[in-house]
Order: structure tokens, then sequence, then C-alpha cells
């Protein structure tokens, strides 16, 4: 799962910086040369390319579900199905394993 | 009734906020991204506004599929309240703050 989320975050991280790049270049471009030829700068929105706009919001969707992936999984807020969880996958996170595995009785003369 | 089925079936409050520190990482880093993309298209005043709803909203189908496993009563005392629309605004900052950003810098 976090070779995955790796994977597209990288994969979208790449792509995002492509699209922005290619979006900042294309209307410094247009700019400058609409402005030399009419004088009136048009409106750069409605100008973007339709294949930067598609790698830009495929960039976002690819890069929410990597950050999505990669969060830390979330924990049941039942107690009996966080108990039942934390019995099952070993005592590592259990908050009252000092209680459980404490010493009960100490031997003092070994 | 409320406190009773509470005492039979207790909440566990450090899992609770477990979630919403997770789930509010997660709003905040694609709200940021949302911003760079809405800047980047160059959308201006309501266009933006709606964007960043669409996106959250997707943000939140994809929590709902990937991460809760179709069940958000496992994970949220009112699912409806806390997680769908409870925290929608809870990147609108950082959303505006890359928008502005990207605007100026690809647009202006």
């Amino acid at each position: 799962m976090s070779f995955v989320s790796t994977i597209l975050n990288a994969v979208g991280l790449i792509f995002l910086t492509h699209a922005v790049y290619s979006a900042h270049e294309h209307t410094a471009l247009s700019s400058t040369s609409q402005s030399s030829a009419s004088g009136t700068p048009a409106n750069p929105a409605s100008s973007l390319p339709l294949d930067i706009v598609i790698e830009l919001l495929v960039a976002v969707v690819v890069l929410s579900i990597g950050i999505v992936l990669s969060s830390t999984p979330l924990k049941p807020i039942q107690w009996n199905k966080w108990a039942g969880a934390i019995e099952k996958n070993g005592r590592k996170e259990n908050p009252y394993r000092i209680l459980e595995e404490r010493v009960g009785f100490w031997d003092v003369r070994s | 009734m409320d406190e009773r089925e509470l005492a039979i079936a207790p909440i566990v409050g450090d899992s609770m906020q477990h979630n919403h520190r997770t789930i509010s990482n997660i709003r905040s880093l694609t709200a940021s991204l949302f911003g760079v993309a809405a800047g980047t298209l160059g959308l201006e005043s309501y266009p933006g506004f709606i964007f960043y709803l669409v996106g959250t909203f997707i943000v939140s189908a994809l929590i709902f599929a990937l991460r809760m496993d179709g069940q958000p009563g496992k994970y949220f005392y009112r699912p409806l309240s806390e997680f769908w629309i409870g925290d929608v605004f809870g990147g609108a900052m950082s959303f505006i703050l890359t928008w502005t950003l990207f605007f100026g810098i690809v647009q202006a």
C-alpha cells in the first residue's frame, strides 16, 4: 500500500509540475505575442489549451488518491472493535500493557 | 437514551482524536493542491469556490472508499455532521492561499 501511494505521489507531482510550468510558459508566450499584435491581451483562462487542462486535472486526482492512500489508517471508535483489533494484532499498541504484563510475584531469594 | 447507549457500547476518545487529526491532515494537503489547480486554470470568484467544493467532495468519497471500507459509522460517531459536512471548510484558507499565489504566478 505504501509503495503504491509513493508511486502515485511521485507521478502526480511530476505531472503537476509539468502542467503548471506549461501553463506558465503558454500564458507568458501568448500574452506577449497577442499584446504586441493587437494591443489588447485576451483572457488567458479561456485560451489555456485542452491538453494542459486535462494533464492538470489528472495530476490533481492522482495526487489526491496518493495522499489518501499514504495517510495513517483510521482507528475504530467503538470500544469492542478497537479492543478486538488490539487483541488480534498483538500487544504492541495496547495502552494497558503495563498493567497486564507486570510481574505478579517477585521471588527475593533467586 | 443516548447516555445509556454509550454506557453499553463505549467510545474510545483516543481513536476519535486520531481520526479527526488524520482527516484534517488529508484535507489541508488536498486543499492546497486544489488551490494550485484552480490558480493555474485561472478560475475567478464563484467557479473557484465551486471547484473547491467539488474537489473536497471527491476527497471525501476517496476517504470513504479507500480508508473506511464503506462504513463511516465505525470511525466517526456522527458521520454526516463530522465527516461529510462539518469538515468541508477546514482547508478553505490553504485553498485560497495557494489559489491566489498560483493565479499571480501563472496568469498575471
